[in-house]
């Protein structure tokens, strides 16, 4: 009998561990489709990563005598380009590249926007009112246009890049992240937290943000697959790195289009690799979003 | 001596839609250790009277127009904002009606109890943790260390309660507002965070105002209650008192819309008529006057203030032997009170001034055309047609003989 009696509340403890990011973990572990987006960012990283263990080549130099070889040519697995530079190098380096200019803007944006949002949400009254309208404009831009915008400004180059990026995130950020803000200002456990007195900053720290991060989480992760296609646009548009050498996925496809004929399979090959990150960023945000939703708690 | 004395309280609502008057004019006072009710309906300003107190009305639309919330002496309408913030939690501390979304899903209990503590007391962790340990057995929590580190999405409806119960007296504050901390729960959930809500306040000799809509949690949880409507309180007496002989048609209204376990058999149950008033409008005359099936022509222009029902009796504001005051031109008669409506032919509810139909007139010409709806129906049956309107009572001589309670 004393064995039965004990059970319930040891299983209590059991189960007490687990936190709910781990509850998250486990339903995102769950969901299909956000492990085929994990697999393609493993293989990003992957690539990003170990890029020089990978290919022996330099991807900036290339030998003229082996130019335009085909995939599956010995030596070079993907085949060589105009300047006879290999293509595999460039793909796993133009990897990395993506990674942190992707990344890097991301993380920009959301110090950017996660700040505005903060303010607006906390301060309220004229305070959030001149923010967001002044988000609502930048908004209405399209993101590639304000990205050019940005770099021509600016000049171009990696930090341009990012930062041009970042403003498109930004707006959509703050706006995100304020909007949460005021949904949780009025919950219960907010008053309550403030009915025992904690101070103003405490309230927003402990109590506002970390119950409003699941969904800027969720929108950063999304917002690095659109990174990575803005990224890409801007090197197809002749806006990409200030050394025209460097291997970015997006100046390699505008390359390409100019010999087409010769090499399709170099526009292939980049096009493909943004494809597949794009994806997985798109996927794994999505599965982030059904993990961490509450309501769809099983 | 008074802990706290609300006086002349006036809270509004600026929406879009207008002015919400959510509050006009209440005043109250509270001994220390002494345990209120504060009943009425949804949206009667209830809740929005203890935010007020608290000054945690929801803004940028929530502003105190007026009045004075005097606690230990001191304004709190007046006091700085860190000041108040040192008050919540230390001397008044508040219980919602939702367990499930009164605790941040994201910080374990332990956390959350910690830093109430810590939020007033200069004391480590480890002896905030302790305190929080001790708190959770008092509220009757099993293995509370295991349970400080659980998330509030593993405890049961009931468990969260206490354990708002318990961070709410963690510091053990000289005024506790529970604002329907039953309403969420389980019926036999309900008596035992009673029982412990009882309990607790009076080993601790801590003043409660409990906010229901519920008159039979009250019952047996207070000494002395006031009844609102519309933002004003229409009634105040002690529990006892207000029981035996509720004076106002809205609290006669309340009660004989409960059923009873010791009624007669066969007894019908008279429901309210109608739907509380638009707070956007300013209250001309007694709120419910267009539900009010005892009304008067002078109900429609003049709002009653509250006047003990014995007008020579010394007022007694605070305690169990409260003065039974009431905020009504014509209340009803100890038989009415038993019956719940007006008894024979005693008069018509006075017809609104404009001669538009209101609520009252509505239901009982929906009942002349034959419309089977039951609630209609009973209608037609407590006010029997009658034309002879007898004389109406003055509105200054109140029908009640004091000596009938």
């Amino acid at each position: 009998m004393a064995s039965i009696a004990s059970t319930g509340p040891v299983l209590a403890t059991e189960r007490a561990s687990r936190g709910i990011w781990r509850d998250a973990l486990r339903r995102l572990l769950r969901n299909g489709p956000a492990l085929v987006g994990l697999f393609f960012i493993a293989l990003f990283l992957f690539l990003a990563l170990l890029a020089p263990l990978l290919t022996p080549y330099d991807p900036v130099v290339g030998t003229l005598a082996d130019r335009l070889q085909p995939p599956g040519s010995p030596g070079h697995l993907l085949g060589t380009d105009l300047q006879g530079r290999d293509e595999l190098a460039r793909i796993v380096y133009g990897a990395r590249l993506s990674l942190v200019v992707c990344v890097g803007s991301v993380l920009m944006g959301l110090a950017m926007g996660g700040t505005i949002g903060a303010i607006a949400g906390a301060a309220g009254g004229r305070t959030d009112a001149v923010l967001m309208r002044t988000v609502d404009v930048l908004l209405a831009i399209p993101g590639i246009l304000l990205a050019i915008g940005v770099v021509t400004w600016l000049g171009r180059g990696l930090p341009q890049i990012m930062l041009a990026v970042a403003a498109t995130n930004a707006p959509i950020f703050a706006r995100i992240l304020r909007g949460s803000l005021l949904a949780n200002r009025e919950q219960d456990y907010v008053i309550a937290a403030r009915s025992i007195g904690a101070p103003r900053l405490r309230v927003l720290f402990r109590h506002l943000l970390p119950n409003s991060l699941t969904s800027v989480m969720v929108a950063g992760t999304l917002a690095l697959a659109t990174a990575i296609i803005d990224v890409a646009g801007l090197g197809f548009l002749g806006l990409g790195p200030s050394d025209p050498r460097t291997a970015e996925w997006g100046t390699m496809l505008t390359d390409s289009t100019q010999y087409l004929r010769q090499g399709p399979f170099l526009i292939f090959f980049p096009g493909v690799a943004i494809v597949i990150s794009a994806i997985g960023f798109n996927l794994l945000g999505d599965g982030l979003r059904e993990s961490l939703d509450p309501r769809l708690k099983r | 001596m008074t802990l706290l004395a609300v006086d002349d309280l006036v809270v509004r609502f600026r929406t879009r839609d207008g002015t919400i008057h959510a509050v006009n004019g209440v005043s109250f006072e509270l001994e220390e250790g002494e345990r209120l009710g504060l009943v009425g309906e949804s949206g009667c300003g209830k809740s929005v009277t203890n935010l007020a107190i608290m000054r945690l009305l929801p803004k940028p639309a929530g502003h105190l127009e007026g009045g004075r919330v005097v606690f230990e002496g001191v304004d709190l309408a007046k006091v700085s904002e860190s000041d108040i913030r040192d008050i919540r939690g230390k001397d008044i501390a508040m219980i919602f009606q939702d367990p499930m979304t009164s605790l941040n899903p994201v910080l374990t209990i332990g956390e959350q109890m910690v830093e109430t503590i810590q939020a007033h007391r200069k004391v480590s962790n480890s002896a905030a943790r302790a305190r929080a340990v001790e708190l959770l057995s008092m509220v009757g929590i099993p293995k509370p260390e295991a349970r400080l580190g659980d998330f509030p999405h593993q405890f049961s409806g009931g468990m969260r309660q206490r354990v708002m119960i318990a961070i709410a007296l963690a510091l053990e504050p000289k005024l506790l507002i529970a604002d329907e901390p039953t309403t969420a729960l389980d019926v036999t959930i309900q008596a035992q965070v009673l029982d412990l809500l009882r309990n607790l306040t009076t080993e601790h000799g801590t003043a409660l105002i409990l906010i229901t809509h519920d008159l039979g949690v009250v019952a047996g949880m207070t000494q002395r209650i006031n009844v609102m409507y519309a933002g004003f309180i229409v009634e105040t007496a002690a529990t006892a008192d207000l029981f035996e002989s509720p004076s106002h048609p809205y609290t006669v209204g309340l009660l004989h819309s409960i059923p009873r376990i010791d009624a007669p058999p066969g007894e019908e149950l008279v429901p309210i008529e109608g739907r509380p008033p638009d707070m956007r409008h300013a209250p001309a005359g007694c709120p419910f006057a267009p539900r009010c099936a005892w009304r008067l022509d002078v109900c429609w222009s003049e709002n009653p203030p509250l006047r003990a029902i014995d007008p020579t009796a010394r007022v007694v504001s605070t305690g169990a032997a409260s003065t039974h005051q009431v905020a009504c031109h014509n209340p009803p008669t100890r038989e009415e009170r038993e019956a719940g409506r007006p008894l024979g032919d005693r008069y018509h509810p006075a017809p609104p001034p404009s001669g538009a139909l209101d609520e009252l007139s509505m239901a009982r010409v929906g009942a002349s055309a034959g419309e089977p709806d039951g609630a209609i129906g009973e209608t037609a049956d407590v006010w029997p047609e009658s034309s002879s309107v007898s004389a109406s009572p003055s509105a200054g001589g109140l029908p009640i003989d004091p000596t009938d309670r």
